[in-house]
């Protein structure tokens, strides 16, 4: 029993997509474990420093070995994971995850180094703006970790509106249906359509005797050709009942005759289901509002698609806008040192 | 169908999902050459490119393909070092969405 439902659970696979998935692995465990060694020495070597010496200043013994190691972290965040990206030698699957992971690591590290560097001293000069870039490019990293995992999940969602259950395009098969209603009702209206040579006007029986009660789109001939001279169609017909009964034929009258000359007016009876909003295209107004669902989800697909990329395109410029500080900082330090240093 | 964002350039534009027929059309003409697994940043050592390609399009997904379907962001780091013009981040947006409709018991 426990062997067959093993079974069962292994044809069914992995199954659903949580939010809050956990994707951790032993690299993932090594590098947390490695930002809290490195971090709480870090901290614990500041607590004993502070209780032991007055100097407490960015360019205290201290400060310079904490600038040096914040450094080195920061470089090799930005360079090991550079370099592996580009690298075409000796790769094997996973070690880019690794690199990513070393990356993380480092990055977090650095902050954490530069940020005990400054001792609390947080006036506007070029180091505490180069520290503000710091942060913001690891607050960028920690946010696009973040939407990494979000973002593709949301694009997922919208994927589902986009295709059918077999995995086709929904658009081209609401675009189908959309066409054979179109299809059907051009078939419908054809019906209605007058044919050439023989005269139709709406709303008649065949004897012309009155309203058809048969439907109210039928159609009937009138009887015989009419011509619309009425001058020349009847000069030759003798009038053999009294004059004043012309006035009550039942005959098509020429406002009658004159609707068909030239255009075609269908104007269904009003009791008709074809008066309904619509009712000339059922369903089509469904498919009209699917197929606009589906093109908002690939619109926001798209979008959720741009910030998956622009993000990191904006995590690399934070850190080029934070090299550039850390480069002038740098020199500002090398300006004040130097004179002290050298003779 | 290649569905594409704005029309500005090729490389303004994003590419958006592909549909299963072309998921399909596009794992049969994958060579198994392992090119996009070695550009993923995502993927653990765990994933073979036969395994994957074989639980892409339908059946039932093994716990290392999950997870690394999961964890993939689509970043596209596989599109460019494939030698055969291939989308791998369009199948993994399908398994993604093979997931997504498992859990809602579709």
């Amino acid at each position: 029993m426990m062997a067959v439902t093993g079974q069962r659970e292994e044809r069914k696979g992995e199954t659903g997509y949580s939010w809050l998935f956990f994707a951790g692995g032993r690299t993932w465990f090594m590098r947390l474990v490695a930002i809290l060694l490195g971090a709480g020495s870090g901290v614990a070597f500041y607590v004993w420093y502070t209780q032991r010496s007055n100097d407490l200043a960015p360019d205290s013994l201290a400060g310079y070995a904490y600038a040096i190691i914040g450094t080195i972290f920061l470089l090799l965040a930005a360079f090991l994971y550079a370099l592996r990206r580009r690298s075409h030698s000796k790769r094997a699957a996973g070690q880019l995850n690794k690199s990513l992971n070393w990356h993380i690591c480092f990055g977090v590290l650095g902050l954490v180094f530069l940020f005990l560097h400054s001792f609390g001293n947080f006036n506007p000069r070029s180091g505490t703006y180069a520290l503000c870039g710091i942060i913001a490019l690891t607050l960028s990293g920690i946010v696009g970790r973040f939407l990494d995992r979000l973002v593709p999940r949301l694009i997922a969602g919208e994927v589902h509106k986009a295709l059918t259950v077999q995995g086709d395009d929904r658009i081209e098969i609401i675009s189908q249906k959309l066409q054979a209603i179109v299809v059907h009702n051009s078939q419908k209206l054809r019906g209605f359509t007058p044919v050439p040579g023989a005269k139709f006007y709406p709303g008649r029986d065949k004897s012309g005797s009155g309203r058809d009660k048969s439907g109210p789109y039928s159609m009937v001939p009138l009887p015989g050709p009419i011509s619309n001279d009425f001058s020349s169609g009847y000069k030759d017909q003798s009038l053999h009942t009294p004059w004043d009964l012309a006035y009550i034929s039942l005959e098509a009258t020429p406002q009658e005759l004159s609707q068909e000359a030239g255009q075609y007016r269908f104007i269904p009876d009003k009791k008709s289901e074809l008066t309904r909003p619509g009712a000339l295209m059922p369903g089509a107004q469904e498919h009209f509002s699917d197929l606009q669902e589906v093109e908002r989800a690939m619109q926001r697909e798209q979008f959720y698609r741009y910030i998956i990329r622009y993000w990191r395109k904006f995590h690399i410029m934070l850190a080029l806008l934070t090299l550039a500080l850390m480069v002038w900082h740098l020199v500002f330090a090398a300006q004040l040192l130097l004179p002290t240093i050298l003779p | 169908m290649l569905r594409t964002g704005l029309k500005r350039g090729a490389n303004s534009a994003v590419m958006l999902h592909k549909t299963m027929p072309q998921v399909a059309q596009e794992l049969h003409a994958c060579i198994g050459c392992n090119e996009c697994l070695l550009a993923c940043p995502v993927v653990t050592g765990a994933v073979t490119i036969d395994v994957l390609n074989s639980e892409t399009l339908a059946g039932p997904i093994s716990t290392p393909v999950a997870r690394f379907a999961r964890a993939c962001y689509q970043c596209g780091a596989c599109v460019a070092p494939c030698p055969v013009g291939l989308h791998r981040d369009a199948m993994m947006m399908w398994l993604k969405v093979r997931m997504l409709r498992s859990g809602w018991g579709e």
